[in-house]
């Protein structure tokens, strides 16, 4: 494949996105989506009840302010060992007021070497970004940053 | 299903290197919220459900995704580079499609 051709076919559909998405901001309450699931339920779905501690173990990059909703980086680093015993089990990334939460749940194994994730999430609007990841003993630590967005998202 | 593309990062690694595996496809990742403007009609939710990462055969990270990943998703994690081989990147979504990629790994030194 060519790198050239590829990065013009990605460029061609992001300005797509960007005009079909203040739809969701106009209604009031905001269509139900398929998979429509709120922040307390999708964490009892994860942690089964579990406590989960707020740590700075966790370091996570969003931008401060996103211009547009429909592409938001985000970058998720965890400090800790990836030895066979000790190690991140899994990553997950909720995004706290959308219609759903879920977006990402991703299970590392020793061979990743380092705790690290990246991706790049929708959001409909301003609201705070979470990251829980469990480690292999089983408990759970998150951390979560406000992000501010100009042009919603989800529609 | 789209193109997709990995790309390993820095290029030029050894074993025992941590490096970055970064992967991107071409998906709508339709929300089915988004209404089509032509025809009024609700465009059903289609999006990419699973990924899997594996090195030389063996599953190193599985993904579970959701419509709130954006459209032409890309997903980057760490590798830990132990052999030459192949790293193979399997996708899923949600009505039934699935495609793969693969990419060599060539550790110099």
């Amino acid at each position: 494949m060519k790198r050239r051709n590829f990065l013009k076919g990605l460029a061609a559909t992001a300005p797509l996105a960007m005009i079909s998405t203040p739809m969701l901001l106009n209604a009031k309450e905001g269509p139900k989506g398929p998979n429509a699931l709120d922040i307390k339920s999708a964490l009892s779905a994860i942690t089964s009840g579990k406590k989960v501690n707020k740590s700075d173990k966790i370091k996570l990059v969003v931008p401060e302010i996103a211009e547009n909703g429909a592409v938001v980086p985000v970058k998720i680093n965890v400090d800790h060992p990836m030895d066979e015993k000790n190690y991140v089990k899994a990553i997950h990334v909720l995004a706290t007021e959308n219609t759903n939460v879920r977006c990402a749940d991703v299970v590392l194994t020793p061979a990743n070497g380092k705790g690290y994730f990246a991706t790049r999430i929708k959001l409909g609007k301003s609201q705070d970004v979470m990251a829980l990841v469990e480690l292999s003993d089983g408990s759970f630590i998150s951390t979560q940053k406000p992000v501010k967005v100009t042009i919603g998202g989800c529609g | 299903m789209g193109k997709a593309l990995i790309k390993i990062k820095p290029k030029k690694y050894k074993v025992g290197d941590i490096v970055k595996v970064d992967f991107i496809t071409i998906h709508p990742m339709d929300t089915g919220l988004k209404k089509d403007k032509k025809s009024g009609k609700i465009i059903p939710a289609k999006f990419i459900n699973e990924v899997s990462f594996f090195y030389n055969d063996k599953l190193i990270t599985k993904m579970n995704i959701w419509e709130t990943v954006s459209t032409n998703p890309y997903f980057s994690v760490n590798m830990k580079i132990t052999e030459p081989g192949v790293v193979k990147v399997t996708y899923k979504d949600n009505t039934g499609e699935s495609a793969e990629k693969t990419k060599k790994i060539k550790p110099k030194g």
